[in-house]
C-alpha cells in the first residue's frame, strides 16, 4: 500500500496562552518512517498527543487513511490502530512482563465482562496471546524476564517493554516518542534495528519523534522540523541536515546544530 | 397572602444567615483545601477538628468563665496545636503511602477524635454561656446576639485570612503551592516546610470555625463538625481543590444559596431541614458541569 | 451478654458476613479498579430501604423488592459514578461521602420512610409494617433441613449464617475468577495507568462503570440481606462509619486478596463484638454507656495504626501495595 498513511491538517492547540501547536501540517507516508524533529517545546508531542486522542485540538484535522481521527477519545484511536508509546515508559510496574504485553493484545473476548467469565487464563485466544507476547518477547531479547514485576526493569528495559506492548496492539501506524531517550548505544541500535525491522518486513509505518539526530539520520526516509509550534520544513534527512531554518531553529534554542 | 416586605426583610434575614454560615464554611473550607492542595490529603477528620475548637472554647467559656473572644481564640490555638502535633507524628511520616491511605488515616483520627469527645465530654448537647434568647433588632433584620457577634467575628476573620493569604509572603507561598505543587517545587519552593503552616492556619481556622459554628447554632454535640463535612468538601470543591481564594467565595457562596433557597417565592421555598439536599445537589451538578469549581482552571486530563 | 452464649456469636457471623459482602464490593471498585468509593453504605441503605418500601407500599413480592432495591443501588452507583469517571479519584470520593449522607438524610426526614422511626413506622406511626413476611418461610424450610443435618444447633439465625457465607463464598468464586481473567487484568491496568490503558485501545469509562454497577449489586445484595436479618432497621444503621468498617476488613485481611475478605470479616467481627466484653480493669472504668464510644475509637486507632504499620493487610502482598500511588 502506498500513498499517505496520515495527514496532519493545520492543527492547533493553545494552553493558557501559549500556543503549543499553531497551524502544523505535514504528511506521512505508508510503510515510511518519519522522523519529527524540532528543539524543546516545538510541539511535537502535543502533535502526538492530539494525533492519538489524548488532547483536543482547537483547529485543524486527523486523518489516518482517510478517516477523521481528531474527534475520537485515545482508545478509538488505539482501536483504528494508531498507537503511540509514551515519551517515559509508561509501563504497569505492579503487573509482570509478560503481563503487560498481553494487555496489549487486541480481540480478547475475555475482556468483554460478559464472557470475562468463560474465557479465563485457559481460553483459546489467551494462549493466543500468551504466545505472541512471548514472541515478542524474544524478538526483544527479555524472554528472561517474562514472569518479573515491570517495576524492577531498566530504563532501557522498560523502553523495549513500552515499544513490545505498541506491538502487540497491531498497529498500523506507530507513534514512537523519543524511543531513545535516556538509553544506553548498544541498546539503542537494538531498538533501531527493531523499528527498521517493521518497516522492511511488516510494512508498517513509523512516525517518531527523536533528538538523536544521527539516529534520525540513518533510518529515517523523510523528516518533518518542527519550531514553535509550526512545520518550518518537511523533506529527505539530506536536505533537512543542509536546511538554513532548521539549524537555525537549534542553534536559537539548544545552541548545537544538528549533526 | 404574601406580605412583600415581611417576605423583602425575610430575604434580608436569610442572607445574613446565609453569609454567616458561609462564612464558617468559607474558613473551614479554606483550611481544607490549603491542606488538600499542599498535603494532597482529603483531610476526612477536618469536620472532627472544628468540633474539637467549640469543645475546647466551650471549655474556656463555661467551665472556666473566661470572655468568649478568649475562649474563641483559645479554641483556634488548641486546635492549631493538635493539627500540627498530628502532621508531625503521623501524616509527616507516613506520606509516601499514598492519597487514599493518608485519607483512610484522617477517617480513623476522626473517629478517635470524634469518640473521645463522646467519652470525656458527654453526648448531650451544650451550649455556651450565651443568652439564646434575646433578639437584637437592626432595623432591617433582627439577630439573636449569638449570631451578631459570628456575623462580627466572620466580617473580621474573613478579610483578615484573605488579606494574609494575598499580602504577606507566608500567604501567597500558600497560595502557589497549594494551587500547583510540582511547579512550587521547581520553582525552589520548601513545599515540605510550608505543610507546618499550612496546618497552623487549617487548625486554628477549623478551631474557630468550629466555635462559631456551635455559637451559631446554639446547642451543639460531638457530632457537630462531622455533621457539616461534605458541606466543607463541598466548599473545596466548589472553590477548586487547592484554590484558597475559591473556598473563601464558594463557602460564601454556598451558604447563601442553601439559606436562600428557603425562601418562599423561590418556587415555595425549600423547607429547612432539606438545606443540605440543596448542598448536596450543587456537589453533583459542580461534578458534572465544572469540577474544577468555580475559580479553578480546567485541567487537561 | 455471656461471651459464651453461642447464638450471640451465631449472629456476629452473619454481621461479619454481610460486612464481608460489602467489602467485597469495596474490593471490586477499589483494590480492582482504583475506585474509592466512601460511600458504600449508602448502596445497602437505598436497596434495603426500596425492597422494604415496595414490599409495604405497594405490596410487591419480596423476591422482587429485592432484585428492584439492588437495581436502585445500582442506579444509585451509576448518578454517582457517570460524572466522576472522568475525573480524579479525589471526586469520587467526595461525591460518595456526599452520597451516602444525603440517602441517610433524606431517610430520616422522609415520612415514606418512616422517618427516623424507620421500617418499622412505614405505614405510619401507629402501624407496624413488616415486610419480611415472605422471607420467614424460606428461612425456616432452610432451617429444617438444617436441623436434620446438625440438630438443635440449627435456628433461624445459623441459617441465615450459612445462606450469607454460602453467597458470600460463591461470589468471592466467582469474582476470582473474574479477576484473573483478561477483564480483570485491564481492570488493574486501570487502576495502574489509565493512559496506557487507553493508549492500548481500552475504554476506561466503560470499565469504570462496569466496577461501579459490579460494586452497587454487592453492596445492594448485602443491604438486603441486612434488612431480612434484623427485620426491623431505621437509618441509623447505616452510618458512614460502617463504609470505614468495611475497609477496615480489606485492611486486615489484604487489601490486594480477594481471599482474605472472610478473614478479615471474622476478624473485624470478633474486634468488634468482643470489645463488648471487655469487663476487665482498665476497661471497666468505662460504663457500658460509653463503650460504644470506646469500641469506635479502638477501630479508628486499628485503623490507623493498620494504615501506618502494615498497610498491605495481614496477607497481602508488599511490592503489589495497592494504596501507593
Amino acid at each position: 500500500m502506498t500513498g499517505p498513511a496520515l495527514v496532519v491538517d493545520g492543527i492547533a492547540r493553545r494552553f493558557g496562552g501559549v500556543r503549543a501547536v499553531d497551524g502544523a501540517s505535514f504528511t506521512v507516508q505508508e510503510g515510511s518512517i518519519t522522523g519529527l524533529i524540532g528543539p524543546n517545546g516545538a510541539g511535537k508531542t502535543t502533535a502526538f498527543n492530539i494525533i492519538s486522542g489524548f488532547l483536543r485540538a482547537d483547529a485543524g484535522a486527523v486523518t489516518f487513511r482517510g478517516r477523521r481521527l481528531d474527534s475520537l477519545p485515545p482508545h478509538r484511536v488505539a482501536q483504528a490502530g494508531v498507537v503511540r508509546t509514551f515519551q517515559a515508559p509508561r509501563i504497569l510496574t505492579r503487573m509482570s512482563v509478560l503481563e503487560n504485553l498481553m494487555l496489549g493484545g487486541v480481540n480478547q473476548p475475555g475482556e468483554r465482562l460478559a464472557l470475562a467469565w468463560l474465557h479465563g487464563s485457559a481460553s483459546r485466544r489467551e494462549r493466543e496471546v500468551r504466545a505472541e507476547a512471548l514472541a515478542v518477547l524474544e524478538l526483544l531479547r527479555l524472554t528472561h524476564l517474562a514472569p518479573a514485576y515491570a517495576g524492577t526493569l531498566s530504563g532501557g528495559q522498560r523502553k523495549l517493554l513500552e515499544l513490545g506492548r505498541a506491538l502487540m496492539a497491531a498497529p498500523r501506524v506507530l507513534l514512537l516518542d523519543e524511543p531513545l531517550a535516556g538509553v544506553a548505544p548498544a541498546l539503542a541500535d537494538q531498538l533501531l534495528d527493531h523499528v527498521t525491522m517493521l518497516r522492511n518486513h511488516r510494512g508498517m509505518t513509523i512516525l517518531i519523534i527523536e533528538h538523536d539526530m544521527e539516529a534520525v539520520m540513518s533510518i529515517c526516509d523523510w523528516v518533518v522540523a518542527m519550531d514553535q509550534g509550526r512545520v518550518i520544513a518537511s523533506g529527505t534527512p539530506r536536505q533537512i541536515q543542509a536546511n538554513e531554518q532548521v539549524i537555525a531553529s537549534y542553534l536559537g534554542s539548544a545552541g548545537t546544530a544538528p549533526r | 397572602m404574601v406580605n412583600e416586605s415581611h417576605m423583602g426583610s425575610l430575604l434580608l434575614q436569610l442572607i445574613y444567615n446565609g453569609l454567616v454560615e458561609g462564612a464558617i464554611l468559607a474558613l473551614a473550607g479554606l483550611g481544607a483545601t490549603l491542606v488538600w492542595g499542599i498535603q494532597r490529603v482529603a483531610n476526612f477528620a477536618h469536620g472532627d477538628y472544628m468540633t474539637l475548637g467549640a469543645y475546647v472554647a466551650f471549655l474556656l467559656d463555661v467551665t472556666w468563665s473566661l470572655n468568649l473572644v478568649v475562649a474563641a481564640i483559645g479554641a483556634a490555638v488548641a486546635t492549631a496545636a493538635l493539627a500540627v502535633g498530628l502532621h508531625f507524628v503521623l501524616l509527616r511520616p507516613l506520606r509516601g503511602r499514598g492519597l487514599v491511605a493518608l485519607s483512610l488515616i484522617t477517617v480513623g483520627l476522626g473517629l478517635v477524635l470524634r469518640n473521645a469527645l463522646f467519652m470525656v465530654a458527654g453526648s448531650q448537647p451544650r451550649q455556651y454561656a450565651f443568652n439564646q434568647t434575646a433578639v437584637i433588632d437592626l432595623r432591617f433584620i433582627r439577630v439573636a446576639p449569638a449570631e451578631l457577634w459570628t456575623g462580627v467575628a466572620a466580617l473580621v476573620a474573613v478579610p483578615a485570612i484573605a488579606a494574609m493569604l494575598a499580602w504577606t509572603t507566608l500567604g501567597k507561598t500558600m497560595r502557589a503551592v497549594a494551587d500547583n505543587r510540582d511547579l512550587a517545587e521547581i520553582a525552589g519552593i520548601d513545599t515540605d516546610g510550608i505543610g507546618l503552616y499550612v496546618w497552623i492556619v487549617a487548625g486554628a481556622l477549623a478551631g474557630l470555625g468550629g466555635a462559631m459554628l456551635a455559637l451559631v447554632q446554639g446547642t451543639f454535640d460531638p457530632n457537630l463538625g462531622f455533621n457539616v463535612l461534605f458541606l466543607i468538601l463541598t466548599v473545596v470543591v466548589l472553590g477548586g481543590i487547592g484554590n484558597a481564594f475559591g473556598a473563601l467565595l464558594g463557602g460564601l457562596v454556598l451558604g447563601l444559596v442553601m439559606e436562600v433557597s428557603t425562601w418562599p417565592p423561590l418556587f415555595g421555598g425549600v423547607p429547612t431541614q432539606y438545606q443540605p439536599v440543596v448542598g448536596f445537589v450543587v456537589l453533583i451538578l459542580l461534578l458534572m458541569f465544572r469540577p474544577q469549581g468555580l475559580l479553578g482552571k480546567a485541567r487537561v486530563l | 451478654m455471656d461471651a459464651l452464649n453461642p447464638a450471640f456469636w451465631v449472629f456476629v457471623g452473619v454481621v461479619a458476613g454481610i460486612y464481608g459482602l460489602l467489602a467485597l464490593a469495596l474490593y471490586v471498585q477499589f483494590s480492582m479498579a482504583g475506585l474509592p468509593n466512601f460511600g458504600h453504605v449508602a448502596f445497602m441503605a437505598l436497596a434495603a430501604y426500596t425492597m422494604a418500601l415496595l414490599v409495604i407500599r405497594a405490596d410487591v413480592a419480596l423476591v422482587w423488592a429485592g432484585a428492584l432495591g439492588i437495581a436502585a443501588a445500582v442506579a444509585l452507583g451509576l448518578l454517582l459514578g457517570i460524572p466522576s469517571v472522568r475525573l480524579r479519584a479525589n471526586y469520587l470520593a467526595i461525591a460518595t461521602v456526599a452520597g451516602s449522607e444525603m440517602i441517610r438524610y433524606l431517610s430520616t426526614n422522609l415520612s415514606l420512610t418512616g422517618g427516623a422511626v424507620g421500617s418499622v413506622g412505614m405505614l405510619g406511626p401507629t402501624h407496624f409494617a413488616t415486610y419480611t413476611g415472605s422471607w420467614q418461610p424460606f428461612i425456616e424450610g432452610i432451617t429444617a433441613m438444617l436441623r436434620r443435618v446438625v440438630g438443635g444447633v440449627a435456628t433461624t439465625d445459623f441459617s441465615m449464617f450459612c445462606v450469607v457465607w454460602a453467597t458470600l463464598a460463591l461470589l468471592l468464586v466467582l469474582f476470582r475468577r473474574l479477576e484473573k481473567s483478561p477483564w480483570g487484568r485491564v481492570m488493574k491496568s486501570i487502576r495502574e495507568d489509565e493512559e496506557a490503558a487507553a493508549s492500548l485501545g481500552k475504554n476506561v469509562d466503560a470499565y469504570k462503570l462496569q466496577a461501579l454497577v459490579l460494586g452497587g449489586i454487592l453492596g445492594g445484595l448485602a443491604g438486603v440481606l441486612w434488612a431480612l436479618e434484623i427485620g426491623v432497621f431505621s437509618p441509623d444503621d447505616f452510618q458512614p462509619t460502617l463504609t470505614f468498617y468495611a475497609y477496615l476488613i480489606l485492611i486486615l485481611g489484604g487489601m490486594n486478596r480477594i481471599w482474605a475478605i472472610p478473614i478479615g470479616a471474622v476478624l473485624f467481627g470478633v474486634l468488634y463484638s468482643g470489645t463488648r466484653f471487655l469487663g476487665f480493669f482498665p476497661l471497666s472504668l468505662v460504663d457500658s454507656g460509653e463503650r460504644a464510644y470506646l469500641r469506635l475509637l479502638i477501630v479508628g486507632v486499628v485503623l490507623v495504626v493498620l494504615m501506618a504499620v502494615r498497610p498491605e493487610g495481614m496477607f497481602g502482598k508488599r511490592e503489589e501495595l495497592v494504596l501507593e500511588k
